[in-house]
């Protein structure tokens, strides 16, 4: 295990992989710091580009970047009052009016030292967790990967913050995006409508780009303006002391981490919750609950350990069962795929290299980024000034052109416009994005381990209740599925009242 | 105009799902049975779920139940923006699309930042130009020269 985790040093200590786990750490916390982009917006645009690269160098990019987008959303949450991305919300809440009380330096100093501890707890969970899920994953056979990739669309699905209804359309959807064209297990061609283009089927990469970048983008357009009206000059002193705080608030980052980690492991739960949870839990531990939302330092430290912890612990379910911990998680699936990593349990067998090394890259970045933040803070807030209108063309021009660059294939620019649109469509009308992702991901392999299935069992499908842990997953879809009834039943009488008052 | 109490207009996302499911399942009904083996019940999963929706976007006790058990957090799409300011956003990709495919990257790039700063934008004559001409600078840097790839160059000028 040792020479693993060495090896996996070893071969990210090297000036190219380097250069590029730089590259991606200044990427992350320039999409970071932009309301709207986040590192979602920023795999999907980096990973065409990542094409030409050696597995190995691209992780250490996307390690780069995944490791440093908090930092940067943190930095304008706290200075500007407005979250590079959904989880540093929480830390708006005490790192805003710290800074509107001229002690931004402190927060900023806080957050860097809380997002670097939450990163190495984060880490540690993560190494320790591996070698079980690998033991784990050997019981794994057709069946229960079909069953896996089931639970995983609906957990995805539940996730989705009270749309569980839309989450598994738009899955089922994605399902269906999925079987266009050459199918290997049948040898047939379906759903390409004659388009050549489509024998391949739907290039994953571009339509990540269109679903996210795009997507953005249009949101962004139809809203207008810049993100911030203004970045009045905030003084940016006491940094030292800030970094100080988080070890004085020792118990605060320990818990903000353990939950980020925990959160994290767990499915399309994603960041939100984990910092808005870690941050609930400190105020309630407090002794002085009145003093947050008002200026407290362990306001800003409880989200930002749990945001960067969660970025590792969700590593697990990603590699290990090719379940994405959240929408970053999901468009980096896509950037394994194209460097023929398939997420899932082989990977854990077959690219241990390559993962102790993106493990080593995430936390380097975390570290690092947290502290590189900290001298690029004002730059970064600066950002935030940049009108939509020319943000958004400089965007969309990097997007379509990125998408014809994965394989140089000009149909890539059309499937991204499409994707781009309907990806919009799906924030207009409130159907989540992460699940459909998660299908255009595990769609083939799902068919595939349906079909493998299928011959084993000579089309008999009792197969799947005469396996244990296919028992067990199916217990965790009807679980899954019945726990929102329950859940509905004890909303009931508020719905009612409400819609009375009507 | 309202159908169970719910505008016409809401439940269209809904039913042009419904559509693009209907034509995927009829297709797949043209392939052979062990090609359509996991195609065919997925979509026939898919109208389920869309039925669902559809329902549960009715002002009825049957709806009411469905938003309240799976859909508590859906919410209809805010109609703060006119309709045609998501068209024209929706176009301009598009046209940019095209023009891309048809001209090439060269081209494409700097005409698109370019009537987009100056016409959507409404930014000044200089600012459209500098601002397409510095960002089709950095594209050409980032793809042709440090990335080594020659850039595509359009439909009409022998793009493939």
């Amino acid at each position: 295990m040792l020479h693993l985790w060495l090896s996996g040093i070893g071969g990210l200590l090297q000036a190219r992989e380097l250069m590029f786990l730089a590259l991606g750490m200044a990427m992350g916390l320039f999409f970071g710091a932009i309301p709207g982009l986040g590192g979602a917006t920023a795999l999907a645009l980096l990973t065409p580009l990542t094409y030409g690269l050696d597995p190995f160098t691209a992780l250490a990019l996307a390690g780069g970047v995944m490791g440093a987008v908090p930092m940067g959303g943190s930095i304008t949450a706290i200075l500007l009052n407005a979250p590079g991305s959904a989880p540093s919300a929480a830390t708006c809440l005490d790192g805003h009016p710290l800074a509107q009380q001229g002690k931004a330096g402190l927060a900023l100093g806080a957050a860097a030292s809380a997002n670097a501890i939450g990163g190495i707890i984060g880490t540690i969970s993560v190494l320790a967790i591996l070698p079980i899920a690998k033991e784990l994953v050997l019981l794994f056979g057709p069946p229960e990967l079909f069953l896996l990739a089931v639970l995983g669309l609906i957990v995805v699905a539940t996730a989705s913050r009270g749309k569980m209804l839309r989450g598994l359309i738009a899955g089922v959807f994605g399902l269906m995006i999925s079987f266009i064209g050459y199918n290997d297990i049948t040898g047939a061609l379906r759903f390409t409508a004659g388009i050549a283009y489509l024998w391949d089927g739907v290039h994953l990469v571009p339509a990540l780009i269109g679903l996210f970048a795009v997507a953005e983008m249009i949101n962004l357009s139809v809203k207008g303006g810049s993100i911030t009206k203004d970045a009045k000059a905030v003084a940016i002193t006491s940094m030292t002391s800030g970094l100080l705080e988080t070890f004085r608030h020792w118990r605060t980052v320990v818990r903000g981490s353990l939950i980020g980690t925990v959160v994290g492991a767990i499915p399309g739960v994603g960041g939100t919750v984990a910092s808005f949870l870690s941050y609930s839990l400190t105020v309630q531990a407090s002794k002085d609950p009145e003093s947050f939302g008002k200026g407290n330092i362990e306001g800003v430290i409880a989200p930002e350990a749990a945001i960067n912890a969660k970025d590792c612990s969700c590593l697990i379910p990603t590699l290990a069962f090719g379940i994405p911990g959240g929408v970053e998680m999901a468009v980096f699936m896509g950037l394994l795929v194209l460097h023929g990593l398939q997420p899932g349990p082989l990977m854990l067998i077959d690219h241990q290299l390559e993962i102790y090394g993106l493990i080593w890259a995430l936390t380097g970045s975390c570290v690092l980024a947290s502290f590189l933040g900290l001298f690029l803070a004002r730059p970064l807030s600066k950002l935030t000034l940049i009108d939509s209108e020319i943000l958004v063309p400089t965007v969309m021009a990097v997007a379509l052109v990125g998408a014809w660059a994965v394989d140089r294939n000009i149909g890539n620019v059309i499937v991204t416009a499409i994707f781009g649109i309907l990806g919009y469509l799906m924030i207009r009308f409130d159907y989540p994005r992460l699940t459909m992702v998660v299908a255009l991901v595990l769609g083939a392999a799902a068919e595939r381990n349906f079909h493998q299935t299928t011959m084993m069992s000579d089309g008999n499908l009792s197969i799947y209740l005469h396996r244990n842990v296919c028992l067990v997953l199916l217990i965790g879809i009807a679980a899954l599925l019945i726990a929102p009834l329950f859940r509905g039943l004890k909303r009931a009488p508020a719905v009612v009242t409400a819609g009375l008052g009507k | 105009m309202k159908i169970l109490g719910t505008p016409v207009l809401d439940y269209l996302p809904a039913l042009g799902l419904a559509l693009l499911t209907a034509a995927f399942l009829a297709t797949s009904y043209s392939y052979s049975a062990q090609a359509r083996a996991f195609p065919a019940p997925v979509a026939w999963v898919t109208l389920a779920l869309i039925a669902l929706d559809l329902i549960s976007r009715t002002q009825t006790a049957v709806g009411d139940a469905i938003r309240r058990h799976l859909n508590p957090g859906a919410h209809a799409p805010e109609g703060s923006h006119p309709l045609g300011k998501h068209f024209a956003a929706a176009l301009w990709l598009a046209v940019f699309a095209v023009v891309l495919v048809l001209i090439g990257v060269l081209y494409a790039v700097p005409l698109y930042m370019f009537a987009s700063l100056r016409f959507q934008g409404r930014r000044s004559w200089f600012t459209s130009l500098w601002v397409s001409a510095v960002a089709t600078g950095a594209l050409w840097l980032l793809f042709a020269v440090v990335l080594r790839l020659e850039l595509y160059p359009g439909y009409f000028f022998g793009g493939a």
